[in-house]
């Protein structure tokens, strides 16, 4: 334990010093970081909450089959479980359809409102729910030709397009992280070479006292780690500040734009999982470009 | 005293070994050559056996083999024919770590001081033990002992910019020896200084003899060798002899 602080101790200290000495260097490469933790945190939080919002509307697995008048929910049940498409199904007498809109509306009497109507005007309703978004039409087509249901209806056009609009932006962002992480791991090792060039005075006398190569390079190491991890911080630190600006701005925005970013929010798990993310990710950036900078040292 | 076996022109020279007693040697070198790769030859069937607690000069002039010598003590460099032996061990078979334990048995004074400039005196002296992994109260411990010993404890935070050449190679001589190694290698350790400042060197390294580590100290100032009347050895295009001063 004692031996294990006396190294913190020195790997800490010589860490510091190379990152007081790496001036503009140190920079150079957070900035390349930040820059890559940015977009690829947007474009998570972006994805993360278009499928937010896919889940919220889908609602978009699940088809509404209107029945005739007359047409008992409960007895058409068993036949649509029996659909390798349908996963669950649930019936809505439609009394329990007309006291909820009743409610919705506002309307507190309710056998007032049904005698003003002469009568219940709805009809019952079965809300299936799809094994997967692929089948959804193909059991809409099959409860529509389902002797007893007058309508079927499914959110389909508008999950099409958030559901494309979801992959072309993980695409997008892959392709932009994928190039982004090469550069950066390139800037960080150039940055790290050139931090031990210039130390490389002392890494001599440090070989020629006795001092092992883990020992010699693990400062650099940390260095790098260090690089990822300070540009994971403001990174998050800049999503968040964007984040609150849109905030701000929807507040002015008409109700249905406001009702979108609402569903669309972060759960809470994905606002601690996107800090985490991206100190993982910075982190192993900065430790792969300080190890492919010293490797070349380390193994002459 | 060192031993010199025989060189390739055959000259035995020197065995005062006493044939009953147990070898302990420090240093021992067998059939030693080394060629660079551009061709020149910096060693010629070098053979010699140094003792523990010996002082031994090795004279020559410039380029004659003399930093090849140490750099193969110190596996810097590999023999190309011969086998050179340090403390028991064989540095042209060390690699990484394993090289690493022997030279932290060796000290090494070089004539162009190798401090680090942005470090003062106490850190490039604590470096070493850093360097090794000694713990804080160890290095605090250490410290003033091996400043005393070349006696630069007032210079102690000072930067090497600021030292004169005499006192830099003593900061030099502290960090070679602060980690207590059992031999000390010095290359040209006057090469760079006035004649005051080259004695007083010497003199701390008679004073380290004197408390049991073995100094190797290449030099070409004859009139030191003559002044501190200890064994010397000479390496002449390559080929090590004794001489007498």
């Amino acid at each position: 334990m004692f031996r294990f602080l006396t190294k913190l101790d020195y790997l800490l200290r010589e860490t510091l010093l190379g990152l007081r000495r790496g001036g503009w260097m140190n920079w150079a490469a957070i900035s390349t970081v930040t820059v890559l933790l940015f977009l690829f945190g947007t474009g998570l939080q972006a994805s993360w909450q278009l499928e937010g919002l896919l889940n919220q509307v889908g609602s978009q697995l699940e088809v509404s089959a209107y029945l005739e008048t007359g047409v008992d929910g409960a007895m058409l049940k068993p036949v649509i479980e029996r659909f390798p498409e349908a996963e669950v199904v649930k019936s809505i007498s439609k009394e329990e359809a007309w006291a909820s809109l009743v409610k919705d509306l506002g309307i507190s009497d309710l056998k007032d409102a049904s005698r003003q109507l002469e009568g219940n005007p709805l009809v019952d309703e079965l809300k299936v729910r799809a094994k997967s978004s692929a089948s959804v039409p193909i059991l809409a087509k099959k409860l529509k030709n389902l002797q007893g249901v007058e309508d079927v209806q499914y959110v389909d056009e508008a999950v099409k397009r958030i559901a494309q609009l979801d992959r072309g932006l993980n695409w997008l962002s892959l392709m932009i992280t994928g190039l982004l992480t090469v550069t950066t791991i390139a800037v960080i090792s150039t940055t790290i070479r050139l931090i031990v060039m210039a130390r490389r005075r002392e890494i001599e006398v440090m070989q020629l006292v006795g001092a092992t190569s883990s020992w010699i390079y693990f400062p650099f190491i940390l260095q790098g780690i260090v690089f990822g991890v300070v540009g994971a911080t403001i990174a998050w630190g800049l999503i968040q500040a964007v984040g609150q600006f849109l905030q701000n701005l929807l507040a002015q925005q008409p109700e249905f734009v406001q009702f979108l970013a609402a569903e669309g929010s972060l759960r809470p798990i994905n606002s601690i999982a996107l800090p985490l993310i991206l100190l993982g990710f910075g982190g192993s950036v900065g430790l792969l470009g300080s190890l492919l900078a010293v490797r070349r040292f380390a193994t002459r | 005293m060192p031993q010199v076996l025989t060189d390739a022109s055959g000259n035995a020279q020197r065995d005062r070994q006493s044939p009953s007693k147990p070898v302990d040697n420090i240093i021992q070198l067998q059939s030693v050559s080394k060629t660079y790769r551009n061709g020149s030859q910096a060693l010629i069937d070098v053979n010699l056996e140094v003792k523990r607690g010996d002082f031994l000069f090795v004279t020559g002039p410039s380029g004659s083999g003399k930093s090849t010598f140490l750099k193969l003590l110190y596996g810097e460099e590999c023999a190309s024919q011969g086998e050179v032996k340090v403390d028991n061990d064989f540095p042209a078979k060390l690699r990484g770590d394993r090289l690493s334990l022997l030279r932290r048995r060796i000290g090494i004074v070089f004539q162009d001081y190798k401090l680090i400039p942005r470090r003062t005196v106490t850190e490039n002296v604590s470096f070493v033990l850093w360097a090794q992994g000694y713990t804080r109260k160890e290095i605090n411990r250490r410290l003033p002992a091996a400043l005393k010993m070349v006696g630069l404890q007032h210079k102690a935070e000072c930067f090497p910019e600021e030292l004169s050449g005499g006192e830099q190679q003593r900061v030099s001589i502290a960090r070679a020896i602060v980690g207590t190694p059992p031999l000390l290698l010095a290359d040209e350790p006057t090469g760079n200084l006035d004649p005051d400042n080259s004695w007083q060197v010497i003199k701390i390294l008679k004073k380290l003899n004197q408390i049991g580590i073995t100094v190797i100290v290449t030099t070409h100032d004859e009139s030191l060798i003559r002044l501190s009347n200890h064994p010397v050895v000479q390496i002449r295009n390559g080929r090590l002899s004794s001489v007498n001063y």
